[in-house]
C-alpha cells in the first residue's frame, strides 16, 4: 500500500468534512481546488459522499419498539410525578422556612428550627415522597408569603395539596381552618363543633399541631376556649402572636402565653349574617366555641357580614 | 411547576433520544431502559434548568451520561463474564437481538457503527443522525469541540473502510 503524499494527509479531515456536508465555505473551496488536481483524493471525496448518502438513508430507518418505549416512559414518569414534591428554602421574618409543592398544589410550609438546610425538614422522612429542589416557582410563592407576613397581602390564593394530612379527620380540620377569614379567630372547640364532633377539641388541636401548611391553612387563627393562644409550631407561640398582630388581632401577655383582647373584637355568633360589638345581648357570656371574633369592622364586613341592627357597630364602634 | 412544560419536552424529544440510545447501545431493550433513565433524570433536574437553556442539547448530554455509565457497567460485567467463561470453558450462546429486519446496507451500517469505539459512536450519532452542533456534542462528551470533530472524522474513516465494496457505488476516477 502506497503512502499518501503529505499534502493529501493534511487535507484529509477537511475533505471528509466537505464530502459529508460538515465544512464551512472556505474549507469546501480549499478541498475543491485540491481534488481538482488530485485524482486519488477526488476518488476519496466521491466515496465519502457515498458514505454520507448511506448514512442519511440509515438514519431514517424506523426505530424498533419506539412506541413501547414511550409507553414505558410515560408510565414511570407519571409515577415519579405523583411522588415528587419540589421545594425551596428561604429566609423570612419568622426564621428559615421551606415551601414544597406537588403538581396539584402547595403541600408543605415548614418553619425550619434547625437552620436553612433540607436535612432539618420533615420532608426528609416522609415515605413515598421524592423531594427535589425547585427554582423559580417556589420563589414566586416565597415572595407572596413575605408580602403576607409584612401585611401587604391578605390572601394566599394557592392551590393546596393536603397529601401530608395524616387522616381524613385531620384533612377535615385543615379544610375548616382554611375557611377562617383573615383578621378573625375561632376556638379549637368551635372547629370541633363545626365538624359535628364537639367533644373532639383535643383531636382538633392535635390535627393543627401537625398542620403541614401553617400560615396558608391559618391555624394561628385557632385559639383556646379561654382566649389564650395556647400552642404554635411546638413552643413558638410568639410566632402565632406575631401573625395575628399582622392581621390586626390584638393580644396581651398572660404568663408565658398570650391572650386575645376579646372585649376589643367584633363578634359573629354561629352562622349569623350580622356582626356585633362584644357587649351586644348575651354575647359576652357565650363560650368562644360559638363565636368568630374579628379584629375590626372592616375584617368582618370583608367576609360579607352586615352590622347588627340592634347594637349598630357601624354607629357605635368599639372605643379603644 | 408547569406540568405542561415537561410533557412538551417528552413529546418533542423522546423519539430522537430513544433513537440516539438505540445507536449508542445497539439494543432495543437497553435503549428503552436508558431513555426512561434519561427522562426521569431530566424530570428531577428540569426545575433548575434556565428558561433560555437549550433543552435539546441538555437532554442529549443527560442521555450521553446515562449511556456512558451503562457502557462502563456493561464492560465490567462483560469482563466478569469473560473471566467466568475462561474458568468454566462455557461457550457464548448469546444471540444479538434482531427486533426488526433491516436491508443489507442498514444492517451493515448498524454493525459498523456498533463496532465503533464508544465515544466515536456517540459523537458520530449526535452529529450525523441528530445534527447536533459540535459545541453541544463536546459538552455531552466532556471534551473539546475539536476532539468531538476528530471523533466524527475517525468514525467516518472507519465507516468508509468497512463499507468499501458494500452498499456504495464504485468510485469515479
Amino acid at each position: 500500500m502506497t503512502r499518501k503524499p503529505a499534502v493529501c494527509l493534511q487535507i484529509e479531515s477537511a475533505l471528509v468534512a466537505a464530502a459529508t456536508g460538515d465544512a464551512d465555505r472556505a474549507t469546501a473551496a480549499r478541498v475543491e481546488s485540491h481534488t481538482r488536481l488530485c485524482a486519488p483524493c477526488r476518488e476519496d471525496f466521491v466515496r465519502y459522499r457515498a458514505v454520507d448518502g448511506a448514512v442519511h438513508a440509515w438514519q431514517r430507518a424506523p426505530a424498533p419498539m419506539e412506541e413501547v418505549a414511550r409507553a414505558h416512559l410515560v408510565s414511570r414518569l407519571s409515577d415519579l410525578r405523583r411522588r415528587t414534591l419540589a421545594y425551596g428554602i428561604f429566609a423570612s421574618p419568622l426564621g428559615p422556612m421551606l415551601i414544597a409543592r406537588s403538581e396539584e398544589g402547595v403541600s408543605l410550609v415548614e418553619y425550619l428550627s434547625g437552620g436553612r438546610d433540607f436535612a432539618h425538614s420533615r420532608l426528609k422522612s416522609v415515605e413515598g415522597v421524592e423531594a427535589l429542589p425547585d427554582g423559580a416557582e417556589i420563589e414566586a410563592l416565597h415572595r407572596e408569603l413575605l408580602e403576607y407576613m409584612e401585611g401587604r397581602r391578605t390572601r394566599l390564593e394557592w392551590p393546596l395539596d393536603l397529601r401530608l394530612a395524616r387522616s381524613a379527620f385531620h384533612r377535615a380540620v385543615l379544610e375548616a381552618t382554611a375557611r377562617i377569614p383573615y383578621g378573625a379567630v375561632r376556638s379549637y372547640a368551635g372547629i370541633a363543633g363545626e365538624l359535628g364532633k364537639p367533644a373532639a377539641t383535643r383531636a382538633v388541636a392535635q390535627a393543627l399541631r401537625w398542620n403541614p401548611l401553617p400560615i396558608v391553612v391559618p391555624c394561628h387563627r385557632v385559639i383556646g376556649a379561654s382566649g389564650a393562644l395556647t400552642g404554635y409550631a411546638g413552643t413558638r407561640v410568639t410566632l402565632k402572636q406575631r401573625l395575628l398582630a399582622v392581621e390586626g388581632v390584638r393580644t396581651r401577655r398572660a404568663d408565658r402565653d398570650f391572650r386575645i383582647e376579646r372585649e376589643a373584637m367584633y363578634v359573629r355568633a354561629r352562622q349569623d349574617t350580622e356582626y356585633c360589638v362584644p357587649t351586644c345581648g348575651s354575647l359576652a357570656e357565650r363560650p368562644l366555641a360559638e363565636l368568630t371574633l374579628f379584629a375590626s369592622r372592616e375584617r368582618a364586613e370583608a367576609t360579607g357580614l352586615a352590622p347588627c341592627t340592634t347594637c349598630r357597630p357601624d354607629l357605635h364602634p368599639i372605643s379603644r | 411547576m408547569d406540568p405542561g412544560r415537561f410533557d412538551a419536552l417528552v413529546a418533542a424529544h423522546h423519539s430522537e433520544i430513544y433513537r440516539y440510545l438505540l445507536r449508542a447501545t445497539s439494543r432495543g431493550s437497553e435503549a428503552d431502559d436508558l431513555a426512561q433513565e434519561t427522562f426521569l433524570r431530566a424530570y428531577r433536574a428540569h426545575r433548575t434548568l434556565a428558561p433560555d437553556a437549550n433543552a435539546r442539547a441538555w437532554l442529549f448530554a443527560i442521555a450521553t451520561n446515562v449511556a456512558k455509565n451503562h457502557f462502563r457497567a456493561e464492560s465490567r460485567r462483560r469482563r466478569a463474564h469473560t473471566a467466568v467463561r475462561a474458568t468454566l470453558s462455557v461457550t457464548d450462546g448469546a444471540e444479538p437481538e434482531s427486533e426488526t429486519l433491516f436491508n443489507e446496507a442498514r444492517v451493515r451500517l448498524d454493525a459498523v457503527v456498533a463496532a465503533l469505539p464508544f465515544k466515536q459512536r456517540l459523537a458520530f450519532t449526535m452529529r450525523k443522525v441528530h445534527d447536533l452542533e459540535y459545541d453541544a456534542i463536546a459538552r455531552s462528551l466532556g471534551c473539546s469541540a475539536e476532539s468531538a470533530r476528530a471523533h466524527v472524522f475517525q468514525a467516518l474513516k472507519k465507516i468508509r473502510v468497512s463499507l468499501n465494496g458494500h452498499a456504495l457505488p464504485p468510485g469515479e476516477c
